[in-house]
This record gives C-alpha cells, structure tokens and sequence, in this order.
C-alpha cells in the first residue's frame, strides 16, 4: 500500500463523559470490533487512524480518544489544539450523560478554532426500546443549538456508526479554509525532531575510534 | 483501571504536580504496568512551567495577591490604553519560555518514548544582541551574533582581526573537554568565563559580549567550566534538526506544552489525572502513605513523589512578558528589575523597526524564586527538584526523573530501557470509498 503520508491528515477527537461508548464507537467504527464487556476505561489507545474517502478524496483521519481523561475533565489544551472536528459523545439510556454535554459543548468550543466541526452523537441506540432516557428531538435540539450535526447510532448493532465519522469529515472538508489553514498552520516553520541533518557548519573533530 | 472512587485503590505511586519533571515521570511509567494517580493543585497543567491565555493570567495573578503560590510574586497586569489586543485565548503566555538545544536529552528521550508527535517545535534560529545607537543620528539596532563558520565569515559587523580571533575560540570550543585542552583553561574552571575570554584569547568588549550572551546566563558570571559547556552545546546543536538554527521552541505554550503531552501519555498508559486536588494532609505507615486531598478525596499510596515547593538559596529572576507577537524579557531580580525591563522592551521595540515601533498591547510581569536543586529520596517519598530559572532546558532536570523513576520502577525496570517504547499501533485500513 502507497504512503499516506501525502494525504491531507484531519484529526478529530471523541469527548464526553465518561461511560458514554467513545471508545466503542471508535473501535466498531475502526476495527468493526465490539465487546459487550469492557465496561473499563480505555487503556492503551493514544489515537486510531483510519484513512476514508469523502467526495472521491482520500483523507487520512486521526481519531483520538480521551485516555480517561474525561473522568475528572482533565483534558489539556495540548489535547485540543489542531482539532479539525469534535464528536461529542453521550449515552441515550443516561439522562445524566446528556445533561452534562452543555458543558462538554463549552470546552470543545473555548479549545478549538472558531469553524471547528462539531458533532453530536447519542450512543447505545440499541437500548432505545427498553432504556431510553433522552428523547432523539432533545438531542437533536441541543446539536442545532450549538451548530453541530446530530445521529443515534448503536456500536453493538453497528446501526449508524459510520455515518457520524464520513459527516463529520464531510462538514470539515466543505468549511472553507478549516482545513488548509489549520494545516498550513500546523506545519509551516515547525521542526521534524526525530530525523537529525548533518548540516552543522562546525563538525566535531575526527576521533580515532 | 477500572472505574471506582481513586479511594479504593493501593496506588503504586502518586505523583503530585504536572510540571515538566513529574510530568516526565508519568510518561517513563507509561508502560510500567503501575498504578499511578497523577494529581494537581492548580486547576491547570504544568505547575510552575504552565502557560495562559489572557483570562488563565488575570486569575492567576488574583490569586497570587490572596495566597502564597512559593515561587512566584509581585505578579502584575498591565494593559495600555491600545487597540489591537485579539480574543483572550489567541494567546498562550508561558511561565516557562525555555529553549531547549537540539542536542537535548529531552528531545531524544521524548522521540524516543514516542511522545513528540504531538508537540510541534519552532526552529530558534539566530541570537542577536541590541545595539544602542552609537550617535545622535544613529537608530539602536539588533546585530546577529555570528556562530557558524559561514556567519563568522559574512559578518560586518566585526573587524577581520575580532573574526579570527572568535573561529579560533569556537574551534577551541569544539574539543575544549579533550585532555590537552583541558590544561588551557582548568586554571580558569571556577572563574567567570568573561575573564578567560579576556586572558586567554584576548578578545575585546564587543566579542566577549557575544560569547556571553550565547551561554544565556542571566548575569552574566557564568564559570569558564559551565561557559565552555553551554558554548559546545550551542555548536554542536547547531544543524542538527537542520541548517542554521541550534535551539527549538514548543510552538503553543513552552515547556507545559511538553508537559501536557507527557501527562497524556501518562493516562492512555492507564494513569488516572485529578486536577485541582493537592495534599491537604498526609500520615505515613510502615510501607504506605495516606494522603487527604484537597478535593476531599483519601488515598493510599505505596509511593509519593512531589515537587520540592520550598524556595532556594540561588538568585531570582524577574519576568516581563509583553504581548507583541509575545515576548520574554527575564532579568536578574533587583529592587529596580521592573523598571529595567520596561525600558529593555521599549528599547527592543524600536530597534525592530524604527518608523513604526510596534505596540505592546498587554504585559504580564512577576518575579519568581529559585526552586532547591537537589531532589531528596526516602523509603515513602520523593521531592524532585523545584524549577529551573534558566533560559534553556537543563538536562540536569532529566537525571532526577530518571531516579525516580529507578526507585518506582525498581522491580521491573531495565536501566537500558529508560523512555524506550514502540509506537502505540494505531489501526489503519481503508473505509470504503464514498
């Protein structure tokens, strides 16, 4: 398979609170893999990258996960910067969840640049018949309220999960200089730390050994 | 980790802070499989070394007048009556603004522990001196201190004579720790550098001047010994992340921006992060200690490992930070630092561009103490060194970490092994084609 290092990276984030299904959406969405039991925190997972065509171009999605972090919200800035797109997270069968995502809603928006993409997704859409807390119109209402697209989706039936990560992709690539501008500004006049030149205009001396 | 109150677990280790050192500690522990809880009393990131937006600042310095914060004083705001000031989180004032050489440990370790992707670096290219006008026509000026052969050799800012006098000093430099070298200037080890400049090479004014400004020593009595090490640090530094730069800068925030990343390689190893939770009072046991947060949590650690908070016996600094783009002024700390500073700026100002001198639309100013230099071990616990004044990156800092991270990992760690990790291995495959 050819390098992708050429094509156009997009690095999206996946917040909420804890318990929401981040880490599930992510790893049915990027493994098509789903584990009824791992009700722990993500351990292991810095971020996943997946590469998606949108409109027949290729993009290279960097797709981060919190780390746990979400648990006391000690999320860092560092974290946020260069985010092209947020998809925010909360558990339909938890009223509390979604309750608390005016406040997710505030800090993906004071972290990030001002056209971020933002995306608002109910999870555990299976439990809808017997568990539902939050209704699709209040989830709805709250993504329209802070300019942000809206599904349900289920990573356990795989209903949906797609749809949030090709939208959001879709949203950013079509929001005029999002993604050139966070780019260039990424890249120009930054220094590659982890390949060294040999343009040193003083060398050391030869030693004999 | 699964999730229950941080209460219910014998932690391996607490470390309390996120300044640089321990925040380096949570990422050499990143895949020592041990239980870590990694608190904070601030609300923020990265302790003495944390950056702010404009907003972060004022209550920073609020908080500073009410309460005793160790290191830091005399902080102030000030914001001229000018126009042009963006929204308050455009900026990112660092408490930290540190340049770290190329041919730093921290560099090297953080590529190595795969922790470098996500800071971005900015090539600090050249060192210039300011030049006060040398007449009442002249304007002041900024001159580049020449510090590569090809410099040395296209400077006209000195004459041919001061030129070869100063390739010989950097070739000096450049094997100055050989055995035979060693005997030119051991007699002069523990002097200031300024006097073997002046004795040895014989250099004027002008040059010795250069030399010192390039050690970064803020008073300038820098030893001949640590002199000529910081000296054959710029060297060899320069070129090797490219051509004519030897220092880098951590694009957003200075060292916290380092931290941060640490700390995030800290919790996807499974570190749980507390913010706003310090040590409200601690009991020792034979083999644990018991902490009472501040958020009011108890926990139980077999390890603590903390920030020595108590100030030092070195000198210390005061700091202006101008929002101008954002600019660093750091002197030494005197009745009358404050004052210098603000006429630095202004002098700074109009040697960068004479007919339309910029305006300083905001500034920070505080003083800060020396932190204690030495880290201090016990069975239960461990102080790591306060924070570094200096305006590079001391690799000093990096032993201590690595100490304690012997002591901590001291069952499974292999020496060889320090900050040594694979890539996390992300998922790649291709989504269909839409």
């Amino acid at each position: 398979m050819a390098s992708d290092d050429a094509l156009p990276t997009l690095k999206i984030l996946l917040i909420g609170p804890s318990g929401a299904g981040k880490s599930a959406l992510l790893m049915r969405y990027c493994d098509d893999e789903f584990d009824p039991d791992t009700a722990a925190a993500t351990i292991g997972i810095d971020f996943k990258i997946k590469r998606l065509a949108v409109r027949g171009k290729p993009y290279r999605l960097t797709l981060f996960d919190t780390a746990g972090q979400e648990r006391f919200r000690t999320l860092s800035t560092s974290f946020y910067r260069g985010a092209h797109g947020v998809i925010l997270v909360y558990d339909i069968s938890n009223r509390a969840s979604f309750m608390s995502m005016e406040r997710w809603f505030d800090e993906a928006k004071s972290n990030t640049v001002e056209d971020v993409a933002l995306y608002l997704v109910g999870a555990k859409l299976d439990k809808a018949s017997r568990n539902r807390e939050v209704t699709q119109e209040e989830g709805l209402a709250l993504a329209e309220q802070h300019g942000a697209s809206f599904c349900e989706a289920s990573s356990k039936t795989s209903e949906n999960v797609r749809r949030p990560f090709v939208e959001i992709v879709n949203q950013i690539v079509q929001t005029p200089g999002l993604l050139t501008n966070a780019t260039a500004k990424r890249r120009s006049g930054t220094v590659v730390v982890d390949s060294t030149t040999n343009n040193g205009y003083f060398s050391l001396p030869n030693c004999a050994c | 980790m699964a999730m229950g109150s941080v209460s219910d677990t014998l932690w391996d280790v607490v470390i309390c802070g996120t300044g640089l050192q321990q925040s380096l500690l949570a990422l050499s522990l990143s895949r020592s499989g041990k239980n870590i809880l990694h608190i904070d009393p601030n609300d923020y990131y990265g302790g003495a070394e944390a950056a702010f937006n404009l907003q972060e600042a004022e209550s920073w310095v609020d908080r500073l007048a009410t309460e005793d914060k160790g290191f830091f004083r005399s902080a102030s705001i000030t914001k001229p009556d000018v126009a042009g000031l963006s929204f308050p989180r455009a900026y990112s004032l660092a408490l930290a603004p540190q340049l770290i050489h190329a041919r730093s440990e921290l560099l090297s370790q953080l590529v190595s522990s795969r922790a470098y992707r996500q800071v971005e670096f900015l090539a600090v290219g050249s060192f210039y001196i300011f030049k006060a006008p040398s007449g009442p026509e002249q304007q002041p000026s900024l001159v580049r201190i020449p510090s590569t052969r090809e410099d040395v050799f296209s400077t006209t800012a000195i004459s041919a004579k001061a030129k070869r006098g100063l390739m010989k000093f950097l070739k000096f430099v450049l094997d100055y720790d050989r055995l035979e070298q060693r005997d030119v200037w051991k007699t002069f080890a523990g002097r200031p550098l300024v006097d073997f400049l002046q004795e040895h090479f014989k250099m004027d004014a002008e040059l010795k001047t250069y030399i010192i400004t390039l050690t970064l020593s803020l008073d300038g009595k820098i030893t001949t010994e640590d002199g000529l090490s910081t000296i054959y640090r710029h060297l060899t530094s320069m070129g090797h992340f490219g051509p004519g730069f030897a220092a880098l800068y951590p694009k957003w925030g200075g060292i916290s921006e380092v931290a941060q990343v640490a700390c995030r390689a800290g919790a996807v190893g499974g570190a749980v992060y507390m913010l706003g939770a310090g040590i409200k009072s601690m009991a020792t046991a034979t083999d644990e200690v018991e902490l009472e947060l501040t958020s009011g949590d108890m926990v139980k650690t077999k390890l603590l490992v903390r920030g020595n908070e108590s100030v030092g016996d070195g000198p210390s600094i005061s700091r202006l930070v101008a929002v101008v783009g954002v600019l660093y002024l750091t002197t030494m700390a005197t009745s009358n630092s404050k004052e210098v500073l603000s006429r630095a700026l202004e002098s700074f100002l109009s040697a960068m561009d004479h007919d339309q001198v910029p305006q300083c639309l905001y500034q920070l100013y505080y003083e800060q103490a020396a932190g204690v230099k030495q880290s201090r071990l016990d069975e239960l616990t461990i102080d790591l060194p306060g924070p570094s004044l200096s305006l590079s990156m001391d690799d000093l800092l990096l032993k201590h970490v690595r100490e304690a991270w012997k002591k901590v990992a001291s069952d499974t760690a292999d020496d060889a092994e320090y900050m040594i990790f694979t890539d996390r291995e992300p998922v790649d495959d291709d989504d269909e084609l839409e």
